[in-house]
């Protein structure tokens, strides 16, 4: 058992919780799920590693992830401040990086969080839900979420989100995150090279293709696909064997080096 | 007293709106000669305030907050009516 | 109406008598019409004949309720009348008959609960449940569909399952039929597709509830009458199934409030729609999977704790009807305070809160120590609740509002409706010579079979569907990144264990004759399940079809009841659960008779599931069963606006030994892929393959065992119990030695070119590439 905790946050219509749990455990970490409403103050500090899962929190009225967003700058900024700049990890997966754009978190801004949201993750361009596996490059392979994954390396893991189109406020923060290296993977053509808005590849319409972005510190990331739903083999049968592993399991493998070292 | 004021969310013009877009397929679709759709969101929110001024403060203050994101969307608020405390 | 038969006897809160004890046969029957009760003469002169004295509203409207269609199913318990005798109730003659005989020792309840539940392993079942949301779809079409995803769901609740899965199975008008085609009232195929298919999803997508299986049909005779099955499958321990409420217990509502919203949802699901059901609208319920997804939560937590002992859902007739199974099942009775219930509108009349069909409502029964308890989870859980009442030794369900009795019957009598006699006459469909040209070019009768709104991928819907959500679909409804469309899925449900669930579905509704078409759908389910490596299959049956009061309705109805007896019994496959939806029929006429037969299948070990899609280069490929000239009702002459010829039939011996001899195959790693054959035939089934993968296949139809005598009828004959099989190549000699003996014949290998090769009867060589294929099955039309 590993000397580190995790912690997958929810709320009402938060649904991803239970398997992102059971792939942080099938790599011995001791994972709790919490419900947002049953953290008292200070109760953050007990773990390294804060998940914001996938789902529908809210019914994902008002915007997709806008008002479990706005609940967490309300209720836990302070504590979630320390957090994130003690260097601990924060990772929100499909609704979960919804949320941590509408709180202000991701991109991020001089402090830990943005006063207000600086991107936003709009409907996607097909108009529909899209549930389908992707190809991902990795773009930075050493932030503590991708350091088991090299740069250029293709990923396959599905979608499944409706509005999964990430734009940000301006031309000049999009050339800021590419510069900082802050675009930690794009969606891709099987080749590896860069989607460039072709659909279905980039199911949704993001700016640059992208997938996932971090932080200034890269301690915490968001991604719309769903790393947990491609952990084992058997998730991906037709993609490797049924044994082996699939291939979001190196994200968590990633994450988990990292916070066993903190 | 209790203000109505009506908040609407739209998207920000020349903003990539999908829904619009299939909605004015289906219109067209249908036989209407349709230029184009966009898509918002009308909140009709009871709000208590001193005057009119203060309401539709407060309601701006809430679009800023929660009802919109700056990077697509803009929002318009207008005070309809209020009822008195006698009712 | 005489006078004074209906009288106010109370304003506040509005309560209406009716004293049924002066009233004529005219009276009864204009009682029940003006109060929505849908009970017919001898159900209101039966209640009429119990009673010496006068009855509440809220009273009538519990017998409305309960001896609807939907709830007691008169049609299915009753008598039937035809030439060669009488049939005593088709749920006892057939279909559960053929359960009880086959009594196998896995089935752990059926036709008892809100779900049929067999054994999955040792210690945990399976539940399975599927539904028919019609009569709201066709007029709400978004609400109506996912509404009946969200009762499905609580079925599965109701029974303490955890819901794992979800199905849809849907038939509508043709998406481009012309508005002037349509009777006044009904809505355009077009919207009402559009609706359901985001109902659908929404619901199952917010719940996080992955939607793995499914079929969408089209035909003109669905246009008048939308027919949307939704189905749910769960998991739980076997101890945590407890339905034992005893005398004391509580009786606990808990979820949404209950408002207007979805009042007479069951009578009306069980009369003819009106021209007019723009004004029926209230009769829509309002779907919130938000406040599910919460249930969800606290119903597992409250059964792993052991703090209940029963739970139901709210469904058709709402409080009325939950309060009184539940009493009833345990041979107790119950009073139920009607004040205790929240509310979304204060005014509601007592009647109106007995029968409110409001979602997302469960009722609970639990000793009063552990109210504390729950309670807390329901809080924590962010969900209302309250105390309706004490279960007690009475034997009647009693409801009190404001502190007047408006409701007090007799248990016993309100589950004893009078028994229904129907009528029938014999139907069986009459065979018509085939008078069809032979085709110039074999080609492009594939592609315009490929193209037609039947056969085509099913991708845009699909897509739209969360089948991921909870990371335990290991065969998935569309296959990688080409979208092939899977026959069958699978679920790895235990984190421990290798074990799988398989869900399948049979639909076969073109078939002319209704015994046939039964046996056909039946067939079907399991193929489906089998090819993907499911075995020890339950089905459950769900029958759409017209007004049950007319005699050749009855008669088909009689007919694919017959047949579904005698398959199960001949493929050993009980039936679980089942729901009939009768009374479709609009100005359209009735609906086309449907019966869906969805297949709950297991798998030792999901690694050893197989999917469509071709693997490797040079494996050969293999077809599996006899290819007969059964073409009545096929896409092939369907596309081609022809009737005529013999229709599929099953032969369910030679069917049965040949899915048990790939069972043996897939198990001992055999076969590489396998799909099976169904609309659309050989053709259809090849060229699904070859879309579906990053591979060809080249397939001689020389090889073939066929009755037929000609090409197109080889290619595209849906005879039934016949699969296509890849199979690996060093393991070739293996595999033909488990069919020894068996119809299975080599008909060509892998290539590894995308595209399509047949050799023809005649020797003629067609070859269909890739891009050829995909634009026809993508939706190009190729005519």
């Amino acid at each position: 058992m590993k000397r580190a905790r995790a912690c997958v946050l929810r709320v009402g219509g938060t649904n991803c919780d239970e398997e992102i749990k059971v792939a942080l455990e099938e790599l011995g970490l001791r994972t709790d799920v919490v419900h947002m409403d049953w953290l008292e103050k200070g109760d953050v500090h007990k773990y390294q590693l804060l998940v914001f899962p996938g789902g529908f929190s809210y019914g994902d009225y008002v915007r997709a992830g806008a008002v479990w967003g706005k609940r967490v700058v309300s209720k836990i900024r302070r504590d979630l401040e320390r957090f994130i700049e003690s260097g601990r990890l924060v990772m929100g997966i499909c609704n979960g990086f919804q949320v941590l754009v509408e709180s202000g978190a991701l991109p991020g801004g001089d402090g830990a969080f943005s006063e207000t949201p600086k991107a936003v993750l709009a409907n996607n361009s097909s108009a529909r839900y899209e549930c389908r596996w992707t190809y991902l490059r990795c773009e930075n392979g050493s932030t503590p979420f991708t350091s088991k994954i090299p740069v250029g390396e293709v990923l396959k893991i599905p979608v499944g989100h409706g509005e999964g189109r990430f734009i940000v406020e301006s031309e000049e923060l999009l050339r800021e995150l590419i510069k900082e290296n802050r675009v930690t993977f794009r969606y891709a053509l099987p080749s590896g090279k860069a989607a460039e808005g072709a659909y279905p590849f980039n199911p949704n319409g993001s700016e640059y293709d992208i997938a996932a972005i971090c932080n200034k510190e890269g301690n915490v990331m968001g991604m719309m696909p769903h790393p947990e739903r491609a952990f084992f083999g058997w998730q991906a049968v037709g993609y490797g064997g049924p044994e082996g592993a699939g291939d979001g399991r190196r994200i968590f493998e990633s994450i988990i080096e990292h916070i066993e070292g903190l | 007293m209790i203000f109505t004021v009506k908040a609407e969310v739209s998207l920000k013009r020349g903003h990539f709106d999908p829904e619009g877009d299939v909605a004015a397929k289906a219109l067209r679709d249908l036989g209407f000669g349709v230029a184009s759709v966009r898509v918002g969101k009308t909140y009709t929110i009871k709000v208590e305030a001193a005057d009119a001024s203060e309401a539709e403060a407060a309601a701006k203050e809430m679009c800023r907050r929660l009802l919109s994101n700056p990077t697509k969307d803009d929002f318009k608020v207008e005070v309809l009516g209020f009822e008195g405390r006698s009712g | 109406m005489k006078e004074g038969l209906v009288r106010s006897i109370c304003k506040d809160p509005p309560i209406l008598a009716a004293d049924l004890r002066e009233a004529a046969d005219k009276d009864l029957v204009e009682i029940s019409s003006a109060m929505g009760l849908a009970l017919s003469l001898q159900e209101m002169k039966a209640i009429q004949g119990h009673f010496g004295r006068p009855l509440t509203d809220v009273e009538l409207q519990t017998f409305g309720q309960t001896w609807s269609e939907h709830c007691i199913h008169k049609t299915f318990r009753g008598e039937i009348q035809t030439e060669g005798g009488v049939v005593n109730s088709l749920l006892k003659s057939y279909i559960a008959r053929a359960t009880m005989e086959l009594s196998k020792p896995w089935c752990f309840s059926v036709f008892e609960d809100n779900a049929g539940l067999v054994e999955f392993d040792e210690g945990h079942v399976i539940a399975a449940k599927v539904e028919t949301h019609n009569h709201p779809s066709a007029i709400e079409p978004f609400g109506g569909a996912a509404t009946g995803v969200g009762g499905v769901i609580r079925d599965i609740l109701g029974v303490w399952g955890e819901p794992i899965a979800l199905s849809d199975v849907l038939c509508f008008g043709p998406l481009d039929i012309d508005y002037s085609e349509l009777a006044p009232g009904i809505k355009h195929p077009r919207y009402i597709f559009n609706g359901v298919v985001a109902g659908v999803g929404n619901y199952g997508n917010n719940m996080g509830i992955p939607n793995v299986s499914g079929a969408v049909l089209f035909d003109r005779n669905y246009a008048g009458n939308v027919v949307v099955y939704c189905g749910c499958f769960g998991i739980l321990p076997k101890s945590g199934y407890v339905k034992d409420t005893k005398d004391g217990d509580l009786a606990i509502l808990v979820g949404g409030r209950t408002g207007r919203d979805g009042i007479h949802g069951v009578t009306f699901a069980s009369t003819d729609l009106p021209e007019e059901s723009e004004g029926l609208r209230s009769a829509v319920q309002i779907p919130n999977p938000l406040v599910e997804e919460r249930l969800r939560r606290a119903v597992i937590r409250i059964r792993d704790e052991g703090l209940a002992t029963g739970i139901t859902d709210l469904g058709g007739g709402g409080i009325s009807c939950a309060t009184g199974e539940m009493a009833n099942r345990s041979k107790l009775g119950l009073t139920v305070e009607l004040d205790a219930v929240i509310l979304k509108e204060p005014d509601l009349a007592p009647w109106e809160i007995w029968v409110s069909e409001s979602q997302e409502r469960m009722l609970l029964s639990a000793p009063e120590r552990n109210l504390g308890r729950i309670t807390e989870i329901f809080r924590e859980e962010e969900l209302e609740s309250c105390v309706l009442g004490r279960f007690n030794k009475t034997g009647r369900i009693r409801a009190c509002f404001k502190g007047a009795t408006v409701c007090d019957l007799d248990l016993d009598f309100l589950y004893n409706p009078p028994r229904t006699t129907r009528r029938a006459s014999r139907a069986s469909a009459v065979r018509k010579p085939l008078i069809l040209e032979k085709p110039k070019d074999l080609k492009v009768e594939l592609l315009r079979v490929l193209s037609d709104p039947n056969i085509r991928s099913r991708e845009e819907i699909v897509r739209t569907y969360d089948h991921e959500v909870r990371g335990v679909t290991v065969v998935k409804p569309l296959q990688g990144f080409e979208g092939g469309h899977n026959d069958a899925a699978v679920l790895k449900p235990l984190r421990g264990s290798w074990m799988g669930v398989v869900i399948s579905c049979g639909i076969t509704p073109f078939y002319p004759d209704p015994y046939w078409m039964a046996g056909c759908s039946l067939e079907e389910a399991l193929r489906n399940n089998v090819a993907v490596g499911g075995r020890r299959i339950a089905i459950l049956d769900n029958f759409v079809w017209g007004n049950p009061e007319k005699e050749d309705r009855m008669g088909s109805l009689l007919r694919a009841c017959e047949a579904c007896y005698h398959f199960a019994k001949a493929f050993e496959t009980p039936f679980i659960s089942g729901k009939d939806s009768l009374y479709n029929e609009s100005p359209m006429g009735p609906v086309r008779p449907t019966l869906l037969i969805t297949g709950v299948g297991i798998i030792p070990d999901v690694r050893r599931a197989v999917t469509m899609e071709l693997k490797r280069a040079e494996d050969p490929v293999y077809l599996i069963g006899v290819t007969k000239e059964e073409l009545c009702g096929s896409a092939y002459l369907r596309v081609k606006g022809v009737e005529g010829g013999a229709w599929p039939e099953v032969d369910a011996a030679s069917s049965k030994s040949l899915m048990d001899a790939l069972t043996k195959a897939i198990d001992a790693g055999h076969v590489a892929a396998c799909h099976d054959l169904s609309e659309g035939g050989a053709g259809v089934a090849a060229a699904e393959m070859v879309l579906g993968s990053c591979l060809g296949m080249e397939l001689d139809f020389r090889q073939m065992i066929h009755e037929t005598t000609r090409s197109d009828f080889v290619l595209f004959s849906e005879s039934q119990g016949r699969f296509l099989v890849e199979v690996r190549e060093d393991q070739e000699e293996e595999f033909k030695k488990v069919f020894k003996g068996l119809p299975a014949r080599r008909m060509g290998r892998v290539l590894g070119e995308r595209k399509l090769e047949i050799t023809d009867l005649e020797g003629g060589k067609i070859s269909v590439d890739l891009e050829e294929l995909a634009y026809a099955w993508r939706g190009i039309s190729w005519n």
